[in-house]
C-alpha cells in the first residue's frame, strides 16, 4: 500500500515541480494568459498516457520496444529545447518586467510561446504519465485479492502527494523579491532540462546508441540514494543519479554551465534598462 | 538546406535499428514469482545485452539503481537493456512496479 503510493508519488514528482514552476512563474509575472495553456498541456497529457497505456496491447505493443523508448527519448529532447527557448524568452522578459510596462511582457506572450509552455506540461506530464497508468493499470489487473479500490486509491494519493509537495515548495517562492524570484526559476528550469537531457542520454546508452564512456563514474548512494525522499526531489529537479555514467555527467556540465554563462553574457549586455534605479521598489 | 538534409539523415539513420555489439545476451524472463534466473552471472568489463521478457499479463518496470537503468516491458513483449564496463561486485534489480520481484546481477 505504502509502497504503492510511494511509487507513484516519484513518478508524478517530476511533472507536479515542472507544471508548478511554469504555474508560479505565469502567477508571479502577470501573464494569466499562459496558465490555460500550461493545463490544456498537462491535461492532453494525461488522455494521451491513457491512450498509449490503452493501446498498448494493440498499436503500440505492434511497434519495436526500441522505437518506443526512442519515440520517449525523442519527446525529452524536445522538452530540452523548448525549456531552453522558454527560459532564454524569461530572461529576456525579466527585463522588460523591470522599469517598464507589464503590458508590454504580455503582448510578449506570442501564440508561439503559450504553444510552448503547453508542450513543456505536456512532456513533463507525458513522460511519467505513461509509466503510472501502466503501473496503476496493472494494479487493476492485478490486484484481485489486495483489494484493488484501497490499492488504486493508495496509487492516486501517491500522485496527490506529489502534487502537494510541489505546491509547498512553490509556497515558499512567494515571499522571494520578484528579482530574485526570476533569477530563482531561471536557474531551476535550466537545471530542469539538464536532468532531463541526461535522461535522453541515459535512455540512449541503456539501447546502445551511444557509449556510456565509464559506466559508473562515481557512486554517491551512501549520502543520497537513489530511492530516498532527497534522492527522488533530486531526480525531479536535476536528474540526480547515484551512479551516473561518465557521458551523462558531460552532457549535464556542458549544458548548464554554457546556458548559465550565455544567459549572464546577454544580461550584462542589457545597458541602462538592466540597472533601472527603479527596480528595487518595483520588486520590493 | 544542407543541414536540414543531413540532420533529417541523421535521424533517419538512428531511427533504423542497427546490429549493436554485444559480447554476450542473457535472457532474463519475468514471471509472476519473479524473475527467472533470479541471479545472472557475466563476465567484467563486459558489454552485455539484458533481453528483459515480461510473460505476465500486465506491464513490469526492469529497475535497477545499482545499474542506472531502468525500462518498462509491456506484456508478452521483450526489451534489450545494455550495461557495459562494470566492475565486479553485485548489481541488484527489480520490478519497479511490482517490488517483490527481486534480482542480482553477478559480475566477475
Amino acid at each position: 500500500m505504502i509502497e504503492t503510493l510511494l511509487i507513484t508519488w516519484r513518478e508524478s514528482l517530476e511533472a507536479a515541480l515542472i507544471v508548478g514552476i511554469l504555474l508560479t512563474y505565469l502567477g508571479r509575472s502577470g501573464e494569466r494568459r499562459g496558465v490555460p495553456y500550461v493545463w490544456g498541456g498537462a491535461g492532453a497529457a494525461v488522455l494521451a498516457a491513457l491512450v498509449c497505456a490503452a493501446a498498448s496491447n494493440g498499436l503500440v505493443a505492434a511497434l519495436d520496444p526500441d522505437v518506443q523508448e526512442l519515440a520517449q527519448a525523442g519527446i525529452l529532447f524536445l522538452a530540452v529545447a523548448v525549456l531552453t527557448w522558454m527560459v532564454v524568452w524569461m530572461h529576456r522578459n525579466a527585463r522588460a518586467l523591470r522599469g517598464e510596462l507589464h503590458a508590454r511582457a504580455d503582448r510578449a506572450l506570442a501564440a508561439g510561446r503559450l504553444l510552448g509552455l503547453a508542450t513543456i506540461a505536456f512532456a513533463a506530464v507525458f513522460r511519467e504519465g505513461v509509466e503510472t497508468v501502466l503501473f496503476l493499470w496493472g494494479v487493476v489487473l492485478q490486484g484481485a485479492h489486495d483489494g484493488v479500490l484501497a490499492l488504486l486509491g493508495a496509487g492516486l494519493a501517491g500522485t496527490a502527494l506529489a502534487v502537494a509537495t510541489a505546491w509547498v515548495f512553490f509556497r515558499g517562492f512567494r515571499f522571494l523579491k520578484l528579482q530574485t524570484f526570476f533569477r530563482v526559476t531561471g536557474v531551476l528550469l535550466l537545471l530542469v532540462a539538464g536532468g532531463l537531457l541526461t535522461a535522453a542520454v541515459n535512455k540512449l546508452i541503456a539501447l546502445d546508441y551511444l557509449p556510456a564512456l565509464v559506466s559508473q563514474v562515481w557512486n554517491t548512494s551512501w549520502l543520497v540514494p537513489d530511492d530516498g525522499i532527497v534522492g527522488g526531489v533530486l531526480r525531479a529537479f536535476v536528474g540526480y543519479r547515484a551512479r551516473p555514467s561518465l557521458l551523462e555527467v558531460l552532457v549535464f556540465f556542458a549544458y548548464v554551465p554554457t546556458m548559465f554563462w550565455l544567459l549572464h553574457r546577454a544580461g550584462r549586455s542589457v545597458g541602462p534598462a538592466g540597472r533601472d534605479p527603479t527596480l528595487k521598489a518595483r520588486a520590493a | 538546406m544542407r543541414f536540414q538534409l543531413a540532420l533529417a539523415a541523421a535521424l533517419l539513420a538512428s531511427s533504423v535499428p542497427v546490429a549493436r555489439a554485444a559480447d554476450l545476451t542473457v535472457a532474463l524472463a519475468v514471471r509472476d514469482g519473479g524473475f527467472e534466473p533470479a541471479v545472472v552471472q557475466v563476465p567484467a568489463s563486459a558489454r552485455v545485452r539484458i533481453e528483459v521478457t515480461n510473460q505476465t499479463p500486465v506491464a513490469i518496470e526492469f529497475e535497477s539503481f545499482d545499474l542506472n537503468r531502468e525500462r518498462v516491458v509491456q506484456p508478452g513483449q521483450t526489451a534489450a537493456v545494455y550495461v557495459s564496463g562494470l566492475k565486479p561486485g553485485r548489481y541488484q534489480f527489480f520490478d519497479d512496479f511490482h517490488q517483490q520481484r527481486r534480482g542480482t546481477l553477478l559480475v566477475e
